[in-house]
This record gives structure tokens, C-alpha cells and sequence, in this order.
């Protein structure tokens, strides 16, 4: 296993990130303002920057083959970049909310994108030729509280949703017009808008983080106690610290990261599911092996209060991982994947 | 001429979509167990004490755990607890690692640690130390978190200090078995001890 490509872009939080389809340009959430980095050689250097928010972006997406940007934030806004010869130009989308957009993907048509916020909402939004306008539609009960994470089905029809009241769920959001209508599928056979196709309580009433659904499509997940498929639900007691993000790597594993700074897999099946380890490499570092002299141990002492400077976490990321995302992956194996965090990195790891 | 003070009126309770209207029961998972009452309680307790003196310490945590009345009213919740924590300071120091690797092992084991994590907050929260005869306290928030700062705390007053060690010290072990992991599922977990 190659070592992880770290890319420490700037000291400030992450909200977010996403790499274009052909991996050479990355989007960043900091603060107010989206950064555009472009690869060149191993590094990632800033290009451009997406100005137009007025408070925290929380979320940014490309999507793959439009290469299209949307960007939300918390000032209950969200824009569509379209990049044009004079640079990107942004297009207000009407979402109709009145609290801060939490969190927002392309469908895998790219003909939509949802929204999810804490006006208890998921604006779906699609573009409207007639008016040349992005417009949305509320997915709205029985949500109780914020939507924190969104995941699509490949068909574009049915969305997870994971919030705050503890509950994951699967929707349809099917538009006329815009949509084909879907095959039937473990999910229900017609799916109008707003069908509620499946509702999880988590057992331990905590947040829903995160929630992806499994290559075959039969099983939505959530950390902090995570997977459900439609008949049966399986929390994963760990001994961790709460988890942010997950994806699904082939149908028996599951990538799944959060407030303990690393990668964690779990394998399992429909039988139960367990932690396998880290993908952290701890053991292959060598650290603070060095022979201090006495003198020097004593000067630490009396300068810092002790003998060593142990400032440093161990693991790559050096606080919470927020987003893991899928970065190549071939027949549903996933061959790397890429997180961000609070400590300003990116890092692409090879599973 | 009659006078409201307007400021004081509670819009929330006007309002069917605030979020202080937030149906609590709805984080409850369909599989809560039956509820308990005070007597099935009592009951379970007998049992228990009776695995107790028979030099089954292990076994007795492992019931008391296993009988938690999550579902039950205040009453059986307060005589459950003052079991469990009789069988907590029924083990001697020197098992206790013993003994919890064996109850948060095998099938269940993992519930079974999130419920005595569950009863270690809970021992330690309450003022009266071990007595089944407390009034059951108001809540401080109006959606009770089932946490609040404004308590009064035993500390080192006899009896109440005494039981604080050994319930400190069974957090501890736990910890080192459980995890951090357990600490945060019983902070959010609505099925309360």
C-alpha cells in the first residue's frame, strides 16, 4: 500500500471538496469563497477563487461531466458556476429556504442537484429552460429537524437523506420532464415525488452524518452507527469517536472517517458487520526515536514543562475529517479515495 | 383594560413548527422493550442479589444489565438503579477488569456496556446516594436532554464519596474496554436507565 498523498492547501478549516472528473482540479470550501486548485507536477497550486457568498460555504460539488460547480453556504444561498472565457460566472438558485444550506450533490443525470438545509427541507433544484433559471422543490416531511447529508441513487430518483432527529431516509424526488421514470427496484414500483420509500431510526438516537448507498443499491448507510438495508437495520458499535463521512467500497466494505482523524474500514455483510482496523500506517513511522542527552532533556523541562514536544497527532490528518469521497474507482472497487478536514488537507489515500 | 405583556408570551408553544415543539418520542426505536414496573423491577432485583451472594458476580452484572427497564417508568428506573449499583460495589476491585471483559463479551456485549455506561452516569448524577426512595427531579429544560448542569453533587460527603470512587473507578475499566465510542452513544441514546 503506497502512502497517502498529503496536500496541505492553507490553516483553516475545510468544509468541503470535490475533484473534478479528470482529478486535476480540486474545489475547496474556506471560509466565505470557494478556491479552484489546479495540479501541477505532485502539488496543488490556487488558480481561482468562486467569490460570491456571504457567509460559510458549506458545500461544493462538481459535477463529472458538465464540470458545472454548485456551491452552497449559510447564507441560505446556492449558486451554479459555469465556467465561460471570461471566467466563472455564477447563477443564483431560488431555494426557498430560510435557515443555512447544510449540504448539496448533483444527481448523477446532472440534471438536478439537492439541497439539504436546517429550514428542515431538501430543496431539489432542477433548470428550467423556459425562464433560464435553476428552480427547486421541496422535499419537506416528515423531517423534523437539519438535513446534514444527502446521498443519490445512480438512477437520479431516489435520495438518502441522514439529519439531526436521528432519522435516515430514502425519497423519491422525481420530476416530470426532467426525469426518466425508474425501474422498479427493492424501493417501491411508483415513485412519485416525495414518496417516503424508507425511514431508519438510529437506536441510539445519535446524528446521522453521513449516508451513501451500496453498489447494488439495496443499502443506505449512516455513521456513528451506521447501515441499513431495507428489511433489517444494523447499528456498528465502535470504539470510536463519532464518524463524519462513509462510502462503500465493493458491497462488503465500508470507508468510513470522522472525529478520530483517520480511516477506518469495516467489513461485513448481511450478517452483521465489524471494524477492521485503520488504513492508517502507524507502525511504519518512526518517531521521537532519537537519543536526547540528558541536558537537552532538561532544558525541555524547564523551557515546556516536560521532555518532549507532543503536539503532533499521530495520524495524517491532524483534526476531524469532514468529507471522503471517492476518487478512482473501477467495477465498484474503490482504488483511492480522498478526505478533507478541519486542519486545512487534503489527502488522497490508496486502499 | 386588560394588560399583556408581550414579551413573555411563549410563541413556541403557539408555533406547531418550532423546533422547542420537537416530538421527543419520535427518536425512540420500535424495538423498546416492554415497560417495566416498579415490581418487575423489585423482582429483579431479588434475583440478582441472590447471584450476588451466591459468588456469582459476573452472572448477577450480566442480569441486572440485561433486565434494565428502558422502557419502564421512574420508579422501576430508580429501585433498577439502586441494584445495579449494590452489584457494582458487591465486586472487589481487583475483578472488576475481570469480570466486565466477561460481561462485554459475547452476544449482546456491546448493549451491555452502553447500559452500565448508562447506569455510571446516572449513579454518579444522582444526589442520593443508593437509596430507592428519591422524588423524581424536574427537568431544568423544557425538552428534558436528560442532562443538566444545575445539580446538587455529592462530593466527599461520606457515603456519597465513597460510592463516587467505586463508580469512577468501574468508568474507567470500561473505558479501556469500551471506548470512547460508548460515552458518546449513551450522550444521545433516548432509551434511558
Amino acid at each position: 500500500m503506497a502512502a497517502p498523498q498529503v496536500h496541505h492547501l492553507f490553516h483553516a478549516p475545510i468544509a468541503d471538496h470535490s475533484f473534478s472528473f479528470d482529478k486535476k482540479t480540486l474545489a475547496v470550501a474556506r471560509e466565505n469563497n470557494v478556491e479552484l486548485y489546479q495540479q501541477s507536477g505532485n502539488k496543488f497550486a490556487l488558480s481561482d477563487e468562486l467569490k460570491g457568498h456571504e457567509k460559510t460555504v458549506t458545500s461544493v460539488d462538481i459535477a463529472p461531466n458538465s464540470g458545472r460547480i454548485v456551491t452552497c453556504s449559510q447564507d441560505r444561498n446556492a449558486y451554479v458556476w459555469e465556467q465561460t472565457p471570461t471566467g466563472w460566472k455564477p447563477t443564483l438558485v431560488l431555494l426557498r429556504i430560510n435557515r443555512a444550506a447544510t449540504f448539496v450533490r448533483w444527481s448523477p443525470s446532472e440534471q438536478k442537484f439537492a439541497v439539504g438545509s436546517g429550514a428542515r427541507v431538501i430543496a431539489v433544484c432542477y433548470f428550467e429552460e423556459e425562464n433560464d433559471w435553476w428552480i427547486s422543490k421541496h422535499l419537506k416531511k416528515p423531517i423534523r429537524s437539519t438535513i446534514t447529508t444527502l446521498a443519490w441513487h445512480p438512477n437520479s430518483v431516489l435520495l438518502a437523506a441522514g439529519s439531526t432527529d436521528s432519522h435516515a431516509r430514502v425519497f423519491s424526488s422525481f420530476i416530470k420532464g426532467i426525469d426518466t421514470r425508474p425501474e422498479p427496484s427493492a424501493w417501491g414500483e411508483r415513485l412519485p415525488f416525495n414518496t417516503i420509500c424508507g425511514e431508519y431510526l438510529n437506536d441510539t438516537a445519535g446524528w446521522i452524518q453521513g449516508v451513501a448507498f451500496s453498489p447494488e443499491c439495496v443499502t443506505v448507510v449512516y455513521p456513528s452507527a451506521p447501515e441499513q438495508p431495507p428489511r433489517a437495520m444494523l447499528n456498528i458499535a465502535t470504539r470510536l469517536l463519532p464518524l463524519n463521512s462513509l462510502i462503500w467500497n465493493g458491497e462488503n466494505e465500508i470507508i468510513a472517517a470522522g472525529h478520530d482523524c483517520e480511516p477506518f474500514r469495516f467489513h461485513g455483510d448481511e450478517n452483521g458487520w465489524q471494524l477492521a482496523g485503520s488504513l492508517e500506517n502507524k507502525a511504519g513511522e518512526v518517531r521521537g526515536a532519537r537519543e536526547e542527552s540528558a541536558l537537552n532533556m532538561f532544558r525541555q523541562m524547564d523551557l515546556k514543562g516536560q521532555a518532549q514536544a507532543d503536539t503532533k497527532l499521530k495520524s495524517t490528518h491532524q483534526n476531524t475529517v469532514h468529507t471522503i469521497r471517492t476518487h478512482e474507482e473501477a467495477n465498484g472497487v474503490v482504488r483511492s479515495f480522498s478526505t478533507s478536514g478541519v486542519d486545512g488537507r487534503v489527502v488522497i489515500w490508496n486502499t | 383594560m386588560s394588560q399583556i405583556n408581550y414579551r413573555t408570551i411563549n410563541i413556541d408553544a403557539l408555533d406547531p413548527e418550532s423546533s422547542a415543539n420537537f416530538p421527543m418520542e419520535s427518536l425512540l426505536p420500535a424495538t423498546l422493550p416492554q415497560a417495566a414496573s416498579a415490581s418487575d423491577a423489585a423482582s429483579a432485583a431479588a434475583q440478582v442479589r441472590q447471584m450476588l451472594r451466591g459468588g456469582d458476580p459476573e452472572g448477577a452484572l450480566r442480569t441486572v444489565l440485561d433486565t434494565a427497564p428502558l422502557g419502564g417508568d421512574d420508579r422501576a428506573k430508580e429501585v433498577h438503579l439502586a441494584t445495579v449499583i449494590d452489584v457494582l460495589q458487591g465486586i472487589r476491585q481487583g475483578e472488576m477488569t475481570r469480570i466486565l471483559e466477561g460481561v462485554c463479551s459475547g452476544d449482546g456485549g456491546a448493549e451491555r456496556a452502553d447500559c452500565l455506561m448508562k447506569y455510571l452516569y446516572k449513579g454518579m448524577s444522582s444526589a442520593a446516594p443508593g437509596s430507592g426512595t428519591q422524588t423524581p427531579k424536574k427537568p431544568v429544560s423544557p425538552q428534558d436532554t436528560g442532562f443538566s448542569q444545575i445539580q446538587a453533587r455529592n462530593l466527599g460527603e461520606g457515603g456519597g464519596g465513597q460510592q463516587m470512587s467505586v463508580l469512577l473507578s468501574w468508568h474507567e475499566r470500561l473505558v479501556e474496554i469500551a471506548g470512547t465510542g460508548s460515552i458518546v452513544r449513551v450522550m444521545t441514546d433516548r432509551r434511558t436507565v
